[in-house]
C-alpha cells in the first residue's frame, strides 16, 4: 500500500498507530534526556544519552510519515499537540522519579532499567512485524530503526539481568520497579481504539500475537534471574491510546515546546 | 561501601577493528564493573561516529606490558641478511642475463600490497 | 643518551636530565615511565580539572537539551552534551591512571569535586537562562576551549595527546553547531536577535575569564609557565586569548552584534587587542565555589552520585551470571 492506494478509512487508522509509534519513542526518548548527566556512571551516562538520541530520531521519522499524510509539519506535530492528542502509553510519559532535571532530580535507575527493557523488549517484537507492513513507507521506517534496536536490546537487557541478580538491595528495588512498571505496561502492548481496523489492513500484526511474544520473552527472562511472573501486565490508569494521560505528560510537553512555542512561525 | 577500593571501578582497554580485513587496534580505555558491561559502554564512548566491525575488552590486570627498563631490549642491529635491501645486488646480476629482477608484486604473483 | 639495562641504578638527577631530554626531543611520556612528581602533580592538577570541568560543564548545556527548540536541534544539542559527558570520561581516564600509583581512583575525583577541593571552570559555575545561552556557549566557549585544546595536541604527556585528538575531531561538530543556532537566531526576529545579544552580554566577561589572568602576577602561581617548561602547553593565557579575539571579534561585529566592552579595539603597533581586563577577585570567588550555579549544579551531580550508589554496589558485589 501507498500513501495513494489508501482508503479512507485505513488512513483513518494508520494515522493513529503512526502516533502511537511515534508519541511512544518521543516521550520515552524525553525521559532518557533529562537523565544526562545525571546516569549512574560516566560510561554510562555516554551510552544511555545515544539510546534516547536513536529513539527521538526514530519518532521523527514517525513524524515524518505523518506529515506525508497530511497531519502538518513534523516540529508542530511534536511541539504543539495538546496532551490529549498524544497517544503513547501512559507508561512511558511518567516522569523519572520525584524532583526535575533541573533541581533535586532523585530519580530511579532500577525504575529506568525496568521500563526501558520491557519497552525494547517489546519494541522489537512490533518492528519484526512492522517490517512486514503493507504501507511500504512504515516497512521502510522499521528496517531502519530495526538496526539501531539491537543495541537499545541488548544494553538493557545487561543492565536487567545484572541488576536481578546482584545485591538484595538491587533486587529489592528492581522488584519493585517491576511491580510499578507492570500496573501500567498493558498500555504498551495494545492497539487502541482503531485496533481492528489497523490489523485489517495488515499495518502490523494482532496486538494479542504480539502480547503473547512479550509476555512469553519476559516470562523466560524473569525465571531465569530467578523472578515470578506477576501474570499479564495491566492498565490501571487508562488507555494513552485513547488520549487518556495524566499531569506527568502535561509536564512533559510544556517542557518540549517551552522555546518553540514562542514562535513556531520562526526559524530557529 | 567504601568506593575507592571496591570492584565497580575496574580498568578495561579497548580494542576495535575497523573493517572485517583490518587488524585490531587499541582505542582507549574506560571503567567497568564486568566484560559485559565494559562491552556495552565502549560500543557507544568510543564509536558512536566512526563504524567499526568488532570490538574487544580486556580487563588491564591481564596484560602484561613492558616497562620502562624491559622496552630496551626492542633495540636491535641491523640484520641485512634478512631484509629486501640486503639483496639489492640481485638486479644488476639478472641484467646480466638480459632478465629484469622480479618485483615484490611479481614474486607475489600480482597479489602484493596495492590491493 | 646513555641509558642501558640499568635505568634504575641512576641517579635521581641523571633521570631528571634523560626525562627532560625525552621531552624536549619530542618524545612521548607514558603512564608507566619514569617521570619527575613534579611533572605527575601538575599532570593531575591540570587534566583533572579539564576533565571535571567537561562533566560539569555539560550541566549548564543540558538545561536546554529537552526545551530545544526543534527536533533536529534536540538532537544536535543532545549529541554535543553526550560528546562533553564522553570529554570527561576520555579526561578522567587519563587522570585516573596518573593517580593510580597515589591510590586514588575516580571515586576519590568525585569526593574532591563535592567537597572543592577539585574545581572546575568558571565559566560553568553560570547562569544559562535562555536558549541564546544554550547558542553562545556552543558558539564562543567551546569556540574559546577549541583554541586551547589544540594547543595541548603536542602535549609531552602520550596519553594527554591522544584524548585530546579525539575530543578536537568532535569540538569541530560543536563549533558548527553553535554557529548554526546563533546565525539562525541572528537572521531571526528581533526578538531573538534581542536574546542573542543578551547572552553575548552575560557571556561575555566569562569569557575573558576563560583564559585565566595574565600572568603569574594576578594569581601568585606559576602552573602555566611550569607547564610551558614540561611541553606539556606551549602557549601562554594571554597569548590564547588574544588568538581568541582574532578568530571571533570580527565574527561577532559581522553579524551587526555589540560587544559589552566600548574599549576594545586592535592596537595596530602593539598588534595586539586592547580590552578591559575581567575582575579576577571576583574569578577567585566564582571558581571557589561562588558563582550564581555553582551549588546548584555541584548539588545536581552530588545527588545523583549518591541516588546511584546502591547501583555501583550492586554491580561491584556482581559475579559474572
Ligand atoms: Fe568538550
Ligand atoms: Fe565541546
Amino acid at each position: 500500500m501507498t500513501q495513494e492506494t489508501l482508503k479512507p478509512q485505513e488512513k483513518k487508522a494508520l494515522i493513529e498507530l503512526l502516533y502511537q509509534l511515534a508519541d511512544d519513542d518521543f516521550l520515552l526518548a524525553f525521559r532518557g534526556s533529562e537523565w544526562l548527566g545525571l546516569a549512574p556512571h560516566i560510561e554510562e551516562d555516554v551510552a544511555f544519552s545515544s539510546i534516547s538520541q536513536d529513539m527521538m530520531g526514530h519518532a521523527n521519522l514517525y513524524y515524518n510519515l505523518l506529515e506525508i499524510l497530511g497531519e502538518g509539519e513534523a516540529d508542530r506535530i511534536a511541539h504543539l499537540r495538546s496532551p490529549n492528542q498524544f497517544r503513547n502509553a501512559i507508561i512511558l510519559e511518567e516522569v523519572n522519579g520525584p524532583g526535575t532535571y533541573l533541581k533535586e532530580p532523585d530519580y530511579d535507575w532500577a525504575f529506568t532499567v525496568v521500563r526501558n527493557y520491557f519497552y525494547a523488549v517489546h519494541k522489537h517484537i512490533r518492528l519484526d512485524s512492522l517490517r512486514h507492513s503493507s504501507y511500504e513507507p512504515l516497512a521502510e521506517a522499521a528496517r531502519k530503526i530495526m538496526t539501531e534496536q539491537y543495541y537499545h536490546l541488548m544494553h538493557w537487557e545487561i543492565w536487567f539481568k545484572q541488576l536481578m541478580t546482584s545485591t538484595d538491595e538491587a533486587t529489592l528495588r528492581m522488584t519493585a520497579a517491576i511491580q510499578k512498571v507492570w500496573k501500567d505496561f498493558g498500555g504498551v502492548l495494545t492497539l487502541g481504539p482503531y485496533y481492528e481496523d489497523i490489523v485489517k489492513a495488515n499495518f502490523i500484526d494482532d496486538e494479542n500475537v504480539m502480547k503473547k511474544r512479550w509476555n512469553n520473552k519476559i516470562e523466560a527472562v524473569l525465571k531465569e534471574v530467578g523472578a515470578s511472573y506477576p501474570g499479564e501486565p495491566r492498565m490501571e490508569r487508562g488507555n494513552g491510546r485513547n488520549g487518556v494521560h495524566t499531569e506527568d505528560l502535561k509536564q512533559a510537553t510544556s517542557t518540549l515546546s517551552e522555546v518553540y512555542a514562542t514562535n513556531p512561525a520562526t526559524g530557529w | 561501601m567504601n568506593e575507592s577500593t571496591n570492584e565497580f571501578y575496574n580498568v578495561y582497554e579497548v580494542f576495535s577493528k575497523k573493517t572485517d580485513k583490518s587488524p585490531f587496534q587499541h582505542s582507549f580505555s574506560l571503567l567497568a564493573p564486568n566484560a559485559d558491561m565494559a562491552l556495552i559502554m565502549a560500543k557507544e564512548n568510543f564509536f558512536r561516529r566512526e563504524t567499526v566491525a568488532d570490538i574487544w575488552v580486556v580487563k588491564r590486570e591481564n596484560i602484561r606490558g613492558l616497562n620502562q627498563d624491559e622496552r630496551e631490549m626492542l633495540k636491535r642491529l641491523d640484520k641485512q641478511y634478512r631484509e629486501t635491501k640486503g639483496y639489492g645486488y640481485l638486479k644488476k646480476k639478472w641484467r646480466d642475463y638480459n632478465q629484469e629482477q622480479f618485483t615484490e608484486q611479481h614474486i607475489l604473483g600480482g597479489r602484493g600490497d596495492n590491493s | 643518551m646513555t641509558v642501558g639495562m640499568s635505568f634504575n641504578q641512576l641517579s635521581e638527577d641523571e633521570k631528571m636530565t634523560h626525562f627532560l631530554d625525552r621531552i624536549n626531543a619530542g618524545e612521548k611520556i607514558e603512564p608507566d615511565d619514569w617521570m619527575p612528581e613534579d611533572y605527575r602533580l601538575q599532570l593531575i592538577r591540570l587534566i583533572s580539572m579539564h576533565g571535571i570541568s567537561e562533566i560539569m560543564g555539560a550541566l549548564p548545556e543540558k538545561e536546554w537539551v529537552p526545551k530545544a527548540p526543534s527536533l533536529h536541534r534536540k538532537l544536535a544539542i543532545m549529541a554535543k552534551v553526550q560528546d562533553e559527558m564522553g570529554h570527561g570520561q576520555l579526561l578522567l581516564r587519563v587522570a585516573e591512571d596518573l593517580m593510580a600509583p597515589l591510590g586514588k581512583n575516580r571515586h576519590d575525583i568525585m569526593e574532591d569535586l563535592f567537597s572543592g577541593k577539585l574545581k572546575f571552570h568558571n565559566v560553568f559555575h553560570m547562569d544559562a537562562p535562555t536558549w541564546g545561552d544554550a547558542g553562545i556557549i556552543a558558539w564562543l566557549v567551546d569556540g574559546a576551549a577549541i583554541i586551547s585544546q589544540s594547543m595541548m595536541l603536542d602535549s609531552s604527556y602520550g596519553p594527554y595527546a591522544r584524548a585530546l585528538k579525539r575530543i578536537c575531531a568532535e569540538e569541530v561538530f560543536h563549533a558548527q553547531h553553535g554557529e548554526s543556532i546563533i546565525l539562525a537566531m541572528a537572521e531571526g526576529t528581533p526578538e531573538q536577535r534581542e536574546m542573542l545579544q543578551d547572552s553575548l552580554n552575560r557571556w561575555w566577561e566569562s569569557l575573558i575569564m576563560f583564559f585565566g589572568p595574565k600572568s603569574a602576577k594576578e594569581t601568585g602561581n606559576s602552573n602555566a609557565d611550569k607547564n610551558i617548561m614540561y611541553k606539556i602547553r606551549t602557549k601562554t593565557n594571554e597569548d590564547l586569548r588574544q588568538e581568541f579575539f582574532t578568530k571571533y571579534i570580527p565574527r561577532i561585529w559581522s553579524l551587526g552584534l555589540t560587544i559589552p566592552d566600548d574599549t576594545i579595539r586592535f592596537d595596530e603597533d602593539s598588534q595586539m587587542w586592547i580590552y578591559k581586563d575581567a575582575d579576577w577577585s571576583k574569578f577567585k570567588q566564582i571558581v571557589s565555589g561562588n558563582g550564581p550555579q555553582s551549588q546548584n549544579r555541584l548539588d545536581l551531580r552530588r545527588r545523583s552520585y549518591k541516588n546511584n550508589e546502591w547501583v555501583r554496589a550492586a554491580l561491584a558485589a556482581k559475579k559474572a551470571i
